[in-house]
């Protein structure tokens, strides 16, 4: 029944050692490599037939001190078998100084995936045109979706502090 | 008609002018402007309420802030609060102005808007009815005939409060202060 | 000539939500445009994480204001699948109805933005009223106009009230009957093609290498609908078929959404009839003590402005470890919108963006 999740395992693992790839579902495959085997990966299964870009998202595994990127794949194909497939490239780095090269040469639309990510979590990315803040205003210590900021306690300190205006003419 | 009523409409004339003719100013701020353009179109026909909304601060004196504000967007609400002529009035729309609602613990919104600029009066809900706004409306005509929405002229009495609020969230402010020295420009 | 360069801000008459885009411009002509988002950010996915799977509920729906109901089947599908939830028969039917209610009054807000940006404000003003009608209809099913926290895992919150089959066929049929109205003013008016067509045209090729979904892409010719290449809901239950045009400018993407609104209505109509009786949920554990098992999930769907998708991951805990939602706007507002407001006049912008379909909070959540 899962004819092309099992042949596709067998092509990839053909073609690239040091590569683990499983069928999670029956239209969902899971591939985890290596951070310098990413854009080859991405390469060839472009190549195959797999030209959409889905989403560029990013796991924060505090315990484990990593981060995991997560890329999702699929088809641009009119009701065929291909086009249900959804691939998953996964890859870990570390957390201190985070980076990894960009993949804007394989899939163009990749480019404000990767600058929201080094906004929101700190991933620098090799060769990235243009890595300036998409969505936030002011300046953080911690990357904001990492897991040890708290956000409760950045409200506390942040707007709480500021004092009502009837407040401060009183107590003048 | 009643000659008492009319009598009491041209006593104060310029208070009618105020009342019948708010000026909605036109700008989306957050999740509340779902429920505007039901308002202002014929089913809860806001023109028979003198609500119409226009293009520009400089043409109108109300302003209606839908939703819950972020940081990036309290910088324009404060630059269009500031073109706008006087008099004029501010009602914030949903919960989320109010005490920061259902985005209490986040980063990026603020939580109370009274301190950054003055508010006369606020509408519960989420989203709260077109209906909530013609009563909000009502009561503005009446917090008008009494003189109580003032919120301009607090404003300009405690600028120097709020532009340090102001100040503590944004940085510094790229334009000048709007009202410096003019109590004694006023002697 | 001189480069200037102009804020088309957040403040603006013709700005869909709260979005801003800076301009470099010479006399009249645009030569580089960039996207500012990041006025509606919320943090939406952070807040996940700090709330239980049952109180993530009423935080989803406010993720996309025109059409809160696509985000809540995500999230409840992702979490019926991590937990090994099964669905009911006519939970399914149920819900394909109201998704496919939701999609026309979504339609019917894209057009009144779009006729009022272009000058068409009877059309406009038609438009919101049926909304309304049908925003009824959601307040007698749900009890909210705009947010209804409707689709639960496990089904549906309540089943319909009585004689709510009849009111959606009053309703529909209202709707339908002004449909020739509409045609003659506006659909087929000589004004309207003058306007809107070659603008902002967008290739065959330009949109799959940018990442377009929805209607941009069903606009160039492209059959692609989630709903037919991995069903859920009961939408393999019916027959239907996907409403595509060839030109890729603004005036086929409107005319994609108008065949869209009218297979919606006759889609309808077949789900009502062939609904089945029976339950309308299934029960879930404890809410207060529901820690689901460590495993992680991307599904998705069709909304009304294209391919809507949620990447979910659970750590054995009872909260959501990572939540990310890939929304359709994204790369239509950010990527798409630079790419197609190169080489034309500033009195085109709000043209060239309202038919794109792009919804602000989508891009920031």
């Amino acid at each position: 029944m899962n004819h092309t999740g099992t042949l596709l395992k067998e092509n990839i693992l053909s073609s690239f050692d040091d590569i683990h790839v499983d069928v999670v579902d029956e239209q969902r495959v899971s591939v985890k490599c290596k951070k310098n085997l990413v854009i080859a990966v991405l390469s060839y299964l472009k190549r195959s037939g797999y030209n959409h870009l889905v989403l560029i998202s990013c796991v924060d595994w505090i315990k484990d001190n990593e981060l995991e990127l997560v890329y999702i794949i699929s088809a641009y194909t009119e009701e065929s078998e291909k086009g249900k497939m959804n691939i998953l490239v996964k890859t870990r780095i570390t957390r201190d100084k985070p980076e990894l090269h960009t993949v804007i040469d394989v899939f163009e639309n990749a480019e404000p995936y990767e600058r929201e990510l080094h906004e929101l979590y700190g991933i620098h990315f090799k060769g990235h045109p243009r890595l300036t803040p998409l969505f936030l205003e002011r300046e953080y210590e911690i990357p904001p979706f990492r897991k040890d900021f708290d956000t409760r306690k950045y409200v506390q300190e942040v707007f709480d502090q500021i004092p009502f205006v009837e407040d401060k003419k009183g107590g003048k | 008609m009643d000659r008492n009523k009319l009598g009491k409409w041209l006593q104060s004339p310029g208070k009618m002018a105020q009342k019948y003719s708010l000026h909605v100013l036109y700008f989306c701020t957050g999740c509340g402007i779902i429920e505007i353009p039901p308002s202002i179109t014929t089913r809860w026909d806001a023109e028979r309420f003198g609500v119409i909304p226009v293009a520009t601060p400089r043409q109108a004196n109300l302003f209606l802030i839908t939703g819950y504000v972020s940081v990036k967007t309290l910088r324009f609400i404060i630059r269009s609060y500031e073109q706008m002529p006087e008099p004029k009035f501010t009602v914030g729309f949903g919960s989320c102005p109010i005490n920061g609602g259902m985005y209490w613990d986040s980063y990026n919104t603020i939580k109370h808007l009274d301190k950054y600029i003055p508010v006369d009066g606020w509408i519960a809900g989420c989203m709260p009815r077109p209906e909530a706004v013609f009563v909000a409306v009502t009561h503005l005509w009446t917090l008008i005939d009494k003189g109580m929405a003032d919120g301009y002229k607090k404003y300009r009495e405690d600028y120097q409060y709020y532009r340090e609020n102001q100040e503590k969230i944004l940085g510094k402010l790229e334009w000048p202060p709007l009202f410096s020295n003019i109590e004694n420009e006023r002697k | 000539m001189r480069e200037l360069e102009l804020y088309f801000g957040p403040q603006h008459l013709g700005m869909i939500g709260n979005f801003s885009i800076t301009l470099n411009v010479e006399g009249d002509r645009i030569v580089k445009a960039t996207a500012n988002p990041g006025f509606l950010h919320r943090g939406f996915e952070k807040l996940m994480e700090q709330r239980t799977w049952i109180q993530n509920f009423p935080l989803v729906c406010r993720i996309n204001v025109v059409e809160p109901d696509h985000m809540e089947l995500m999230y409840a599908m992702a979490v019926e699948k991590l937990a090994g939830i099964e669905v009911p028969e006519r939970a399914q039917y149920v819900r394909s109805i109201y998704l496919e209610l939701a999609r026309i009054g979504s339609h019917l807000f894209g057009l009144w933005a779009y006729a009022n940006m272009l000058g068409f404000d009877t059309v406009a003003n038609w438009a919101m009223y049926h909304r309304d009608l049908i925003l009824d209809l959601f307040e007698e099913l749900t009890g909210g106009r705009v947010y209804h926290i409707y689709i639960w895992p496990g089904g549906v919150r309540r089943d319909f009230p009585e004689g709510f089959k009849d009111k959606i066929i009053n309703t529909l049929h209202t709707i339908g009957s002004c449909v020739p109205d509409y045609d003659n003013t506006f659909f087929n008016n000589h004004i309207f093609y003058k306007r809107a067509i070659n603008i902002g045209k967008i290739t065959h090729e330009e949109a799959k290498r940018m990442g377009a979904v929805g209607q941009v892409l069903r606009a160039t010719g492209m059959k692609q609908d989630i709903r037919k290449i991995e069903p859920y809901a009961a939408y393999d239950q019916v027959d239907w078929e996907i409403p595509v045009r060839t030109d890729g400018d603004a005036y086929s993407r409107i005319w994609v959404v108008r065949d869209e609104m009218i297979e919606s209505v006759h889609m309808i109509f077949k789900l009502l009839d062939k609904m089945p009786k029976g339950e309308v949920y299934n029960k879930i554990p404890n809410p207060f003590k529901w820690n689901i098992p460590n495993k992680e999930t991307y599904v998705r769907c069709e909304s009304s402005r294209g391919e809507l998708g949620l990447y979910l991951v659970s750590n054995g805990e009872d909260k959501p470890y990572r939540a990310h939602f890939r929304t359709p706007s994204y790369n239509h507002g950010l990527t798409i919108l630079e790419k197609a407001l190169e080489n034309e006049s500033i009195a085109d912008v709000g043209n060239i963006m309202i038919s794109l379909y792009i919804t602000a909070p989508e891009i920031d959540r």
